[in-house]
């Protein structure tokens, strides 16, 4: 296996059944994503995009395909087995009801640890805690911050157990520009400094403008793989039809 | 895994204090139901008029084998209050070796109440030897207490009846509701549950989880339950004692037996019910914790639906049961019919409330406009999530209606029955009775048209199962068609001789005797007898369900037939009452007797009307997100509540409606077999009771709760919180 590669996908189809009719939501994706890259998938609604993130991620199980998190084969695992493995090598981020309402902020992001029953790494918490800006509001509970200060506690949650990809759906889908642009710039600098691989879903081509690199979705297949581009290049890649 | 349990039922106090609640008030009822059937069970009367003898052999119960239907033999025992042995017996047990001292006691005409004797513990076995060929019984050491007939004893019975025909009802309606609460309590935190999934925790952590919050609450409500259960034990055995069931000093054992077993077992239910609901809840794909709505399981299957009408169709054809049986067992009976009809209720309740829905959808309409319309929609999207409100309001409304009125049925015909019934319009009763000599001499007093002495009596009758009691009356055949009007409705009380009887209807049919068969019974003293049935009769309620003929021997009581003159001569036998007062202190008995049933009855009632408030509670406050995105989607508050009463005024309708037929199936089922009438009486409060306790129950527990909900400003409430 590839060393460079966080997560790999190949022949990925899922399709769900309403109401015995079959849904496609995907039809037959190969993907890869390197490690210490950040990755944006776009696309219109219902293309598959979530679908996607929740296959590649452990979260859902493919009607076909496999998909490779480091050099680990997931269709394999058992239901425990892919629970300790995203727990162990993978962060989310939802757009949103991210955290335990229960809980306080710290107790959110040591979640994965505590449930692990592992040992938290406090020098590589400290640092996360302190560059997602939450060191003083590590005692509030979820109800008393703002969205942008979930999103980024969830984001803390995501990056505590240091994973090997970080999966985020729709992060800053909840929010204003000025946080979504705080909350992007975040999730830039775990690329940046800490080495870390984000793959992101969005509709916003200025969060995309973030990553390194735009996976556009249509159909449950990927249309398009773009490198970093500017925000106005993704808005008219966007902009034309893609027939499936 | 227990401090994240605590924290997350904190999160939700409404729901953890509901479940708390529920297990709590089933902790105090099962503790208390525990600790009286313990304490009949365990009872054990201590000798006293035999205290000094080795052995006594006596009479007290029967032993009825009956044949069933695959061939097993199966006995039961039925008590005989005035059982006697043979008086020769004394001298049969004298003649044993090594017996230093027999005597008999209360010998009259050739038989003995009992004979009480002194005798080395060798000579026991010969002793019983020759009390078992007689047909009786002998009684040594501990156990004599039982040769001698008291108020305790009978307290005994009662305690263990009542708790053996009330008591599984009891368990399995706690059974049903804790299971109930608790598998609605882990539903409504399924997004909580699934976020866990998806960030970090196994499917074993996750039912770990909701296995250490059920067991949390458990310990929590014994806490509660337990000092509940003894001030309700204290409670009941005041006034059991006031009422005259108990004797007060009947032994009431420890609670602590009681408490261990209703701990066990509701914290038992408890945990199973958070098990299952937790295998449910640990398979859902972590992936449901993205969605924006906390998806419902879709409605239930074929199965459920398949079970669901194959209960209805039994409980259907348990209405032709209950209708065979009388007294205590068809009270039993329709109880049981009732779970049947609940049960099947409870599987079908997602398409009832759905098809109720679909009812109702143009009264709601036309009367709340949007907001019926929101309502309809709720109503019907909700048909799953309501199933445990439905099934939990129909079982109080079918309970309430059904058994509580049945008791105020049966006491008004009994009432009723005796007074048309009575024809004679004096009443002469004296302490040690009156003899047929008196009888004679009171039909020779100026004035007085016809006399009959009356003894009351029980018999033990065989019935399709085994035996039971039955209430009789030893009446002197002479007058007896001028004292009192059985309505006769085959056969004549003109052949009531020597070897024949004459049985109520409701007797007859539960023994399938007929005019001319020969009914297989045992009087009270526990000989065998095989009497004629020459007559059947309506007014069993009123009289007894066996008439015996008895002319000589001591009556209890002259019914007397005057022309309104003899009064003073006849105060010259004992007290002289009038009719009419006579059937005043029946009701009077009446009522007292009927407590202990409308006790029980009250106890379920209130603890289903508990549950399905506790599920309307919880129903309510787990809305707060949803109520706030409809406020965010400009539906005014005026709005919202109006949608609120119209989906209350939908289910509890639709709850009133199915419970009233249930009840009134099981009423009518069981009054027509009772006394014959199809139509049974329902008191006006009883109709306001019904209704105004519903409503209340709405109020209390949906609308006060929602109002509270509409406060907190919509933006706050759509937010993290769900
Ligand atoms: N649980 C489900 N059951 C049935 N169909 C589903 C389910 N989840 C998704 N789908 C269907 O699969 C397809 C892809 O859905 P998906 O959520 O992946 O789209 P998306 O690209 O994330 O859309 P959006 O941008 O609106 O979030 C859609 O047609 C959707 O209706
Ligand atoms: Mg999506």
């Amino acid at each position: 296996m590839n060393d460079m590669l966080a997560v790999r996908v190949e022949g990925l189809t899922r399709t769900y059944t309403t109401d015995g009719q079959p849904v496609t939501a995907l039809a037959g994706v190969d993907a890869a994503f390197a490690r210490g890259t950040f990755t944006a998938v776009m696309g219109p609604s219902g293309s598959g995009k979530s679908t996607l993130l929740q296959t590649a991620a452990g979260l859902d199980r493919p009607s076909s395909g496999r998909v490779w998190v480091g050099d680990t084969e997931l269709s394999k695992l058992s239901e425990t087995k892919l629970t300790e493995l995203r727990r162990d090598r993978i962060g989310f981020v939802f757009q949103s009801f991210n955290l335990i309402g229960a809980l306080t902020v710290e107790e959110n992001i040591l979640l994965p640890s505590k449930l692990s029953g592992e040992k938290p790494d406090w020098h590589w918490l400290g640092s996360v805690i302190e560059r997602v800006g939450l060191t003083n509001r590590l005692t509030h509970r979820p109800a008393q911050l703002s969205g942008g200060q979930q999103q980024r506690v969830a984001i803390a949650r995501a990056l505590a157990v240091r994973p090997d990809v970080v999966f985020a759906d729709e992060p800053t889908g909840a929010l204003d520009t000025e946080t979504a642009a705080e909350v992007l710039a975040l999730l830039r600098s775990m690329v940046d400094e800490f080495g870390q691989t984000v793959v992101m879903v969005t509709h916003d081509p200025v969060a995309a403008s973030y990553a390194d690199r735009v996976l556009v979705l249509a159909d449950g297949r990927i249309v398009r793989d773009l490198p970093q581009v500017g925000a106005e290049k993704i808005a008219e890649v966007l902009a034309t039809r893609w027939k499936a | 895994m227990i401090k994240l349990a605590m924290r997350l039922l904190r999160q939700r106090p409404g729901t953890s204090i509901a479940t708390l609640v529920a297990l709590a008030g089933g902790v105090m009822i099962l503790m208390s139901l525990a600790v009286f059937v313990q304490s009949g069970l365990q009872f054990k009367p201590e000798p006293k008029q035999f205290a000094a003898a080795d052995v006594v052999v006596a009479h007290r119960h029967i032993t009825v084998s009956t044949k069933e239907f695959d061939g097993e033999t199966t006995t039961s025992e039925v008590p005989l209050p005035e059982g006697t042995v043979p008086a020769g017996l004394a001298d049969q047990i004298r003649a044993l070796p090594g017996v230093t001292d027999v005597q008999a006691v209360g010998v009259q005409g050739g038989r003995a109440s009992a004979i009480a004797i002194k005798a080395p513990a060798g000579t026991h076995a010969a002793i019983d030897k020759l009390a078992t060929e007689a047909g009786v019984e002998s009684y040594a050491g501990d156990e004599r207490g039982w040769a001698e007939w008291s108020t305790s004893i009978e307290a005994r019975s009662l305690l263990v009846e009542a708790g053996s025909a009330f008591g599984g009802y009891v368990v399995l309606l706690i059974v049903f509701v804790v299971a109930g609460t608790v598998g609605l309590s882990v539903r409504h935190r399924r997004r909580d549950l699934a976020l866990l999934r998806a960030v970090a925790a196994t499917p074993s952590q996750v039912r770990r989880l909701v296995v250490a919050e059920a067991a949390v609450v458990g310990l929590a409500s014994a806490v509660i339950g337990v000092p509940a259960g003894l001030w309700a034990t204290h409670w009941t055995h005041d006034q059991m004692v006031a009422r005259g069931f108990l004797p007060a000093d009947f032994p009431i054992v420890n609670p602590a037996l009681g408490a261990v077993v209703a701990i066990a077992l509701t914290m038992g239910v408890a945990v199973l019910a958070a098990r299952i609901a937790a295998r449910r809840v640990a398979r859902i794909r972590p992936a449901e914790a993205l969605g924006e709505i906390a998806v419902e399981p879709p409605k239930g299957g074929r199965i459920r639906l398949a079970f669901g009408l194959l209960t209805l169709a039994g409980a259907g054809v348990s209405v032709f049961f209950a209708a065979g049986l009388s007294g205590t067992a068809a009270l039993a009976a329709a109880i049981g019919m009732l779970y049947l009809f609940v049960m099947a209720i409870a599987l079908l309740a997602p398409w009832v409330n759905g098809f109720a829905a679909r009812v109702l959808a143009p009264v709601l309409r036309t009367v709340w406009g949007v907001s019926g319309d929101l309502a309809v929609a709720n109503l019907r999207a909700n048909a799953k999530g309501m199933s445990a409100v439905l099934s939990a309001l129909v079982l109080s409304v079918g309970f309430g209606g059904s058994v509580w009125f049945l008791q105020d049925n049966l006491q008004r015909q009994t009432v009723a029955q005796s007074r048309d019934g009575m024809l004679a319009d004096r009443v002469v009763t004296a302490p040690r009775g009156l003899t047929a000599a008196s009888v004679a001499k009171v039909r020779q007093i100026p004035g007085v048209e016809a006399a009959t002495g009356v003894r009351r009596t029980s018999v033990v009758v065989r019935i399709f199962d085994g035996a039971e009691p039955a209430v009789a009356r030893a009446a002197d055949p002479a007058q007896l068609a001028s004292t009192m009007d059985l309505k006769v409705r085959e056969g004549s009380l003109a052949g009531l001789t020597d070897g024949t009887i004459a049985v109520s209807a409701l007797q007859a049919s539960s023994s399938s005797w007929k005019v001319g068969d020969t009914a297989d019974m045992w009087l009270a003293d526990g000989t065998p007898v095989k009497p004629r049935v020459v007559a059947i009769y309506d007014r069993g309620l009123g009289f007894g369900d066996v008439l015996l003929p008895q002319s000589g021997g001591t009556y209890d009581e002259l019914l007397v037939r005057t022309r309104g003159n003899a009064d003073q001569p006849l105060a010259a036998f004992g007290t002289v009452t009038t009719a009419g007062q006579l059937t005043g202190q029946l009701s009077r008995d009446l009522a007292v007797s009927a407590w202990l049933n409308k006790l029980l009855i009250t106890v379920m009632v209130g603890y289903a009307a508990l549950a399905a408030g506790n599920t309307m509670v919880m129903a309510a406050l787990a809305r707060s997100r949803e109520l706030a995105l409809l406020r965010l989607a400009g539906v005014t508050r005026r709005q919202v509540r109006r949608m609120v009463n119209a989906e209350q005024v939908g289910l509890l309708g639709t709850a009133l409606t199915v419970g009233a037929a249930i009840a009134a199936a099981t009423l009518i089922a069981v009054v027509h077999a009772l006394t014959g009438t199809f139509l049974p009486y329902i008191p006006p409060l009883g109709w306001v009771i019904v209704l105004g306790g519903t409503t209340a129950l709405a109020l209390v527990t949906t609308i006060l709760p929602v109002s509270r909900l509409l406060r907190t400003p919509p933006v706050r409430a759509a937010g993290t919180k769900e």
